[in-house]
């Protein structure tokens, strides 16, 4: 068996087409897979992630490397990432799939480096990523910080494959210049409007929050999400709520959720080793079926994408 | 040649295609790892611990990265033995590489009881004996330390497993471990496997608190490499060798280069573990590996090269006949 291509889940080569900042904290990266892990990765779902190879891409010279990461900097990374897609793009020869990232430690410091026409190791498909129930007029995408990646793809998906479901997104960061969107926010809503390009050119509706108000709604987007509710008229039935972003969050859009009698998935975040079920690091507290008892499913396998209603939140 | 290479080996009377495992907690029960690899390629597959009764593990976050190695604290979530019957053995059952079931508990008797409902089963080569596990208050490690209970619990699961062969692991983190080596092999351990992960911590330094949520966890990857072929030339020096007991050799390995140097020392068998997380196949390229090194030291059968270790270290005069001649 080749190991480097003809597996069914990896590890494929891609091989980097960009890789640039986008907003102040934010970067998006670009891969092109080919052959097998075309194939692979063109079956990708919203959701579903892909476990990266970074211990041999290049540090940044050391002047260019935030005061805050120069320790964690001089660590050896052992490990693959895991990163769910903000798009996919299968070609008939190729599949195109991008990352959204944060530079937080050594792994996301090495994979800024990567340029165009690099080449990285990724493990992948993996995970359960959103489903669209039978019968959904509505999709609600609560958005936080970083989880905007796999609602993107999501609402591009939702516009190719249920072109009827309106879909309105909620997005929140803590500073205007923190939100990780392409294109500028020229037209940031002071309330209700459009104002993501990104979620536009799919048809979506978008609401903007930060948390210091420099755009949008003042407020986290799951309070301005609450906000939003209290005055729609929606029918619950006909909604779904789809949500990534911080626990505490995803906690809340729960709560708001299960009071409103709404069918709502979120996508967890876990430390895993491994991506692939083996080394059972990555528990989510679940609710064990007619027992007051809790197991613990994994993130990586059972998951990322949870119905809210099954997690027990442990803040 | 390659081909004219024989890296089969007799394990304790089981015998092996080649000598690489996966080691125990790291390949789940062998479904797990299909979509990656072929199990019938490997030497031998150890699953999962498994229990008498169902764990659910320890709280999150349960894994931690370190400077070239990860801290884990699982804490020994498996489904249980019965489950484990039901639903893992048929698949099991299936694998033509000899299986070791990883068996672990608080009590002797649990122990005991989980090795007698598995001592029939044809699907399985022989039990591994976890007393060696950082992660859980009761049982585990406190069975590992002690070379009089050491010696007991070997003893006890070796009257109840019949003719099936026990290996035990050992823990690191004791002061000699030719000791617990000798008690095990004194309790009637038909092979050893060293070392299991050292128990260690990583601290959040803004918050000060401890990242695993059990605190503490076990160390595992290349930073344990050295330490692991250190104990395992150790224990084969000091005990194996004499009592013809094999040696499992575990710690770090990530390629053949890595599995070789702990055969050299004297292991047996090698057992991959954090590595499968990273390169979930990389036991069959380390089979391969093995096999070319072989043909190029020209060593017909890998039994050669086992406990070969050389006297004097690579600059003394004792080496240079072994050496080949510069070009």
């Amino acid at each position: 068996m080749n190991n480097s291509d003809g597996t069914k889940k990896g590890p494929f080569r891609a091989e980097v087409s960009f890789n640039r900042h986008i907003g102040q904290k934010y970067h998006r990266l670009g891969l092109d897979f080919t052959g097998a892990g075309a194939e692979a990765f063109g079956t990708s779902e919203p959701g579903q992630f892909g476990e990266l190879e970074l211990s041999k891409a290049a540090l940044p010279e050391p002047g260019a490397i935030a005061k805050e990461l120069t320790d964690c900097a001089e660590r050896q990374i052992l490990l693959r990432r895991p990163f769910s897609f903000a798009d996919v793009q299968a070609e008939k020869n190729s599949t195109y799939v991008e990352i959204l990232y944060r530079v937080v430690g050594p792994g996301s410091l090495r994979m800024s480096t990567l340029s165009g026409g690099d080449s990285i190791s990724v493990i992948g498909p993996l995970g359960r990523g959103f489903c669209v129930p039978e019968g959904k007029k509505t999709a609600l995408l609560v958005v936080g910080g970083m989880g905007a990646g796999p609602l993107l793809y999501l609402t591009k998906v939702l516009s190719e494959n249920y072109p009827k479901i309106e879909v309105t997104a909620f997005a929140g960061a803590k500073t205007k210049n923190e939100l990780p969107f392409e294109r500028r926010l020229d037209e940031v809503s002071q309330g209700l409007g459009f104002s993501i390009a990104e979620f536009a050119k799919y048809g979506a509706k978008s609401l903007i929050a930060t948390d210091d108000g420099t755009a949008g709604f003042e407020g986290t987007a799951a309070d301005c999400f609450s906000e939003w509710l209290k005055e729609s008229s929606l029918k619950s039935e006909d909604a779904i709520i789809y949500s990534c972003g911080p626990e505490a969050m995803l906690k809340q859009i729960s709560e708001i959720a299960e009071k409103r009698n709404i069918d709502c998935q979120i996508s967890m975040e876990r430390m895993m080793a491994c991506g692939i079920g083996l080394c059972q690091s990555c528990a989510v507290e679940c609710k064990a079926d007619g027992e007051n008892e809790s197991i613990y499913k994994l993130c990586c396998k059972d998951g990322p994408v949870f119905e809210s209603k099954e997690v027990v939140f442990d803040l | 040649m390659e081909e004219n290479v024989d890296i089969s080996v007799d394990f304790a009377g089981v015998g092996l295609a080649n000598p690489v495992f996966t080691a125990s907690g790291t390949c789940g029960y062998g479904d797990e790892l299909a979509d990656f690899t072929d199990v019938n390629q490997l030497g031998g597959f150890i699953t999962k611990s498994i229990t008498l009764k169902v764990r659910k593990g320890n709280a999150t976050p349960r894994i931690v990265e370190t400077n070239s190695g990860m801290l884990n604290a699982i804490g020994l979530a498996n489904i249980g033995l019965d489950k484990f019957i039901e639903e893992k053995l048929p698949i099991l059952e299936q694998f033509t590489t000899a299986v070791f079931v990883n068996v672990a508990g608080e009590r002797i008797d649990e122990y005991v009881a989980v090795t007698e409902r598995l001592v029939g089963e044809k699907a399985i080569a022989g039990l591994e004996l976890n007393i060696s596990c950082p992660n859980v208050s009761k049982g585990g490690i406190s069975f590992g330390t002690e070379p009089q209970q050491v010696t007991e619990i070997t003893s006890a699961v070796k009257k109840a497993a019949g003719e099936k062969i026990l290996m035990v692991k050992l823990s690191p983190a004791v002061t000699d471990i030719s000791v617990t080596a000798r008690a095990a092999v004194d309790g009637g351990a038909d092979a050893l496997s060293l070392i299991n992960t050292f128990p260690a911590m990583a601290i959040d330094i803004e918050s000060r608190k401890a990242i695993l949520a059990n605190r503490t966890g076990g160390l595992s990857g290349p930073a344990i490499k050295p330490i692991a072929v250190y104990l395992l030339n150790k224990v084969y020096n000091e005990v194996a060798r004499k009592s013809g007991t094999p040696i499992l050799g575990l710690g770090g390995i990530r390629n053949a280069s890595d599995a070789i140097e702990f055969i050299i020392a004297g292991a047996s068998g090698v057992g991959v573990g954090t590595a499968n997380f990273i390169e979930p196949g990389c036991t069959a390229k380390i089979v391969e590996g093995i096999k070319k090194y072989c043909a190029r030291k020209e060593i017909s059968n890998i039994k050669e090269l086992i406990g070969s270790l050389l006297k004097g270290n690579n600059y003394s005069r004792q080496n240079v006949s072994h050496q080949k001649s510069p070009a």
